[in-house]
């Protein structure tokens, strides 16, 4: 395959001038507020659904609108529109000022300068350049190898979702910076029945790429992937319930430190108080051999960008260090209640959504044991294979999640498949209860959902062993 | 251009190209303001519209969006490419408005008259009621909203319908004192402001926090337990809604498949589709295809009636639409569970020993309609004869969804409308797997 290479900021032009960028935050600053911001958003889409090997929908769709923010102190209000007409826009504007209230900042100087970005994120195949039958070839080919896994396999349904999305941030500090992102996504839902019970198997890989995701990842394994987990979990008895050692394996598995932890990290509940975390900075929050980080910078990962969504350069943020709690994900807002600085972790699902502090790529590090040992080293327990989505209440640190395939673990070995498994527990307990961190990092994707939108997020981890933790399954 | 000279053009343009053309136009008002602690988060006051298309040839559907206005070929281009990769064999149609439709009343416009000064008097009074209870330590989030969507569909067969709607909400979370924080949480959704009761939610919110204080685990087994009426409707909502899609029956993705007629739940049960309810916001006439909603049986004496159809599925198995198009799914306007006789009291002291259910989480990914498994996190109150004594946290409740509509003991009369329209009371479940840390 050939592929062009190309600048960044593909066919991204933003059609609001400077001059009325500029306009709109004179506005906000004008009527009421100490800070303003524009946040400008253009994005192609493209989603495919397969059911039965069929493409049965296709739908596109362009989109571009303006947000508009403004603070007075720590006080924040944020309006929307996609009626780029300049009355509207400034109009907007005045609203947002006028919410604000009755500061007004006398002596502006704006000085808008544009700053040039480094581009991490190289596109090499944009969405809009490759021709759709393509797409839906690929799915054929996930199609075909999760069907013909088993017979078991009854239904595959496969979604291909790629989306391009052109930014420009700027704001009254003089932030001036424009982003392009690509995400590609293939998603593979497979359901497998046997004895008239259903299960099914789901992988979904994705990244910051063009359609050159497909040359990276092996697009028949990927089906795969799903088709295993049904066959295996439709012949599966019930989990047991009640609690026990747990091993979670690698990659989707981090879905446990993103949401048991990573949410409680974040400025929009740190800095309200409303997180166990809160005022715990440089004290021991987990047990020694966690170490965990988010990091924005990852070249072409799924949760990746150049800068935030508010125009803050993404960096690698240390969040735990051998257990002992480094840093928090801050945001503008966050970072004035907290009297801290943003690190890069502002983001938003689209301009109908403020943004606000967020995972991007978050990970536990390695340690020093083999998967295989930590195994051998369970005597009973749940291996945790793949794990499902799940949430958490960050003031109270309550959790919960699906294992999507489990096992029994018995006298160090890897037994019988078990389904419908799901574990629950608080988030500042669960990290002082890893004892085992394996060697084997990698790193899965997934969508996030909390207040300012659904987000691209990577989750990941090598795997890791709790002592303890609550599952949820059947009595016996 | 306006919205009618855009749909002009496109439908003379997709007739040209041999095509039939339908377009779906909404335009959303979003108001809402959020307080973290009492101080002001997040003031949302915004407009916003977009259009979608499709195009209908040979059976087949191509679709695409946009939000801006400017260049009606450029979307039809868009979907002419989508539908030229379609290679299902399925046949899609468009409906042509005829048939009659209910007159249903769904803008009221009182949100809207509402100045933001009186707004904001709501949220703070919801603020001040749940800060000044002792127990409560935190109140990080405050929220009164209200939006108003107007749509308007037509096609190229001859349908032309409009539709307004408004409504409100307001929600709170509060966190009480205790070894470990207890979060409490509680919301309310109105057509109008003065059916909008804010004081009530903000009690409720702290009244669930505090009945958590002290809260503990319990012993894994099974159980007898009520699902409150606000869990019984987001159960219902995860799982009894994808299982009534006659496509997910069609595609071997419903556990329901093949048991119609069949009884797949207890006697007591019935469950309806209506496409009106008093203080529901998801009333409608017209489904997103444009076909009338109707009223319909889906659950009558615990007998599976009726799944639920769109057009093409209906076709598929010689039938009508039964009007609950959605999107690019199927789903009821209103699910609504009959109430029984007895209320929640009388319910206690059916349950005499139990617990009850007023929190499930993860629903989104512990939850599996195509199995009918579920495995889930949950709180809730223990009730020792007839009385709740205390606080239960830390709990998972699992099960297969069907056997648990079998395990139905007694329906409550006490009615909860949910933001997505399932309408359910409170129930009582005979028996049902919990685990616990001990």
């Amino acid at each position: 395959m050939c592929y062009n290479l190309r600048e960044n900021n593909n066919g991204g032009e933003i059609v609001l001038s400077k001059e009325l960028v500029h306009e709109i935050i004179s506005t906000v600053l004008k009527y009421g507020g100490d800070f303003a911001e524009v946040f400008v958003e253009k994005r192609y889409t493209n989603s495919f659904e397969m059911k039965n090997g069929d493409l049965e929908n296709a739908s596109s769709g362009n989109s571009f609108g303006v947000g508009i923010r403004g603070f007075l102190n720590t006080q924040a209000v944020y309006a929307y529109t996609n009626d780029l007409s300049r009355e509207s826009l400034l109009n907007t504007a005045k609203r947002v000022g006028e919410a604000l209230g009755e500061i007004k900042i006398k002596d502006l100087t704006l000085n808008l300068t544009p700053k040039e970005i480094e581009n991490k994120h190289i596109v090499l195949l944009y969405p809009e350049d490759i021709t759709k039958k393509k797409k839906v070839d690929v799915m054929k080919r996930a199609y075909s190898s999760a069907k013909n896994y088993s017979d078991l396999i009854k239904q595959v349904v496969v979604r291909y979702w790629e989306y391009n999305q052109n930014i420009l941030v700027a704001n009254s500090d003089g932030v001036f910076a424009e982003d392009n992102r690509v995400r590609t996504r293939l998603m593979i839902s497979a359901v497998a029945e046997h004895n008239g019970v259903m299960e099914t198997g789901f992988y979904g890989p994705g990244a910051g790429m063009g359609f050159e995701f497909f040359d990276r990842i092996d697009v028949e394994e990927a089906g795969k992937v799903a088709a295993r987990t049904a066959v295996k979990m439709v012949k599966a008895d019930p989990a047991p319930a009640g609690k026990l050692p747990v091993v979670i394996a690698n990659e989707f598995g981090g879905v446990i430190f993103h949401e048991a932890v990573g949410h409680a990290l974040e400025a929009t509940s740190v800095a309200k108080g409303a997180s166990v975390f809160a005022g715990k900075l440089g004290q021991k929050v987990a047990a020694e051999c966690v170490s965990a980080v988010d990091d924005g910078t990852i070249p072409n990962a799924w949760g990746s960008t150049n800068i935030d969504d508010e125009g803050t350069p993404t960096r690698r943020n240390l969040l735990i260090e051998k257990g002992i709690l480094k840093g928090y994900m801050i945001d503008k807002l966050g970072g004035r209640r907290m009297n801290m600085e943003p690190t890069g972790s502002a983001r938003r699902q689209d301009y109908t959504f403020a943004p606000t502090s967020r995972m991007t790529n978050t990970f536990i590090l390695p340690g020093d044991n083999y998967p295989e040992e930590i195994i051998a080293n369970t005597e009973y327990g749940l291996y945790a294979k793949r794990m499902g989505g799940g949430s958490v209440n960050p003031a109270t640190g309550e959790f919960n999640f699906a294992v999507n395939e489990g096992y029994l673990i018995e006298n160090g070995k890897i037994t019988k498949p078990v389904r419908g498994a799901t574990l629950i527990g608080k988030g500042y307990e669960i990290i002082q209860k890893i004892d085992m961190v394996g060697n084997d990092v990698a790193r899965g994707q997934g969508m996030c959902g909390s207040i300012s939108g659904s987000i691209p997020a990577d989750v990941g981890q090598p795997t890791i062993r709790v002592s303890e933790i609550i599952v949820g399954g059947r009595n016996k | 251009m306006t919205y009618n000279e855009f749909k002009d053009k496109i439908f003379k343009l997709a007739k040209e190209k041999g095509f039939e053309a339908q377009i779906y136009y909404s335009k959303n008002y979003e108001f809402s303001i959020r307080l973290a602690n009492g101080q002001m988060d997040e003031y949302k006051d915004a407009n916003s519209s977009s259009i979608s298309l499709k195009v209908l040839k040979d059976g087949k559907i191509g679709s695409a969006s946009t939000t801006m206005f400017d260049s009606p070929e450029r979307l039809l281009e868009e979907a002419i490419t989508n539908y030229e990769i379609i290679d299902s064999k399925e046949e899609n149609l468009f409906y042509d408005g005829s048939g009659e439709y209910l007159d249903i009343k769904s803008y009221y416009g009182e949100f809207e008259k509402l100045s933001v000064k009186e707004k904001m008097e709501k949220l703070n009074k919801m603020f001040e009621i749940a800060s000044k209870d002792e127990n409560i330590m935190m109140v990080p989030m405050t929220v009164y909203a209200h939006q108003t969507t107007e749509v308007a569909m037509a096609n190229t067969l001859g349908l032309d319908k409009t539709y307004k709607g408004d409504g409100g909400y307001a929600y709170l979370s509060v966190v009480a004192k205790d070894k470990s924080p207890r979060s409490g949480f509680w919301y309310g959704l109105a057509p109008k402001p003065e059916n909008l009761k804010v004081e009530d939610i903000s009690e409720k919110a702290v009244e669930e926090a505090k009945a958590k204080i002290g809260a503990k685990s319990v012993k894994s087994g099974k159980y007898r337990v009520i699902f409150r009426k606000d869990e019984f409707a987001s159960l219902l909502s995860a799982m009894l809604i994808p299982m009534i899609s006659a496509e997910n029956a069609q595609k071997n993705m419903s556990p329901l498949k093949n048991k119609l007629g069949e009884k797949i739940a207890s006697d007591i049960l019935k469950i309806k589709d209506v496409p009106f309810y008093e203080g529901s916001l998801s009333n409608a006439s017209f489904d997103s295809e444009g076909v009338p909603t109707k009223e319909k049986n889906i659950i009558e004496n615990g007998e599976f009636k009726t799944f639920l159809y769109n057009l093409k599925t209906a076709k598929k198995e010689g039938k009508e639409s039964t009007g609950n198009a959605a999107g690019r799914g199927i789903a009821p306007i209103n699910l609504l569970v009959e109430p029984g006789e007895k209320s929640f009291d009388e319910l206690l002291k059916e349950l005499n020993n139990g617990i009850i259910i007023t929190s499930l989480e993860g629903l989104h990914s512990g939850a599996n309609p195509i199995s009918g498994e579920f495995s889930l996190g949950a709180q809730g109150l223990k009730v020792e004869n007839g009385k709740i004594v205390s606080g239960v946290e830390q709990i998972t409740v699992s099960g297969n969804f069907l056997d648990i509509l079998k395990k139905i003991e007694v329906v409550g009369n006490d009615m909860w409308i949910s933001f997505g329209g399932t309408i359910s009371p409170s129930v009582l479940i005979s028996e049902i797997d919990i685990a616990g840390n001990e």
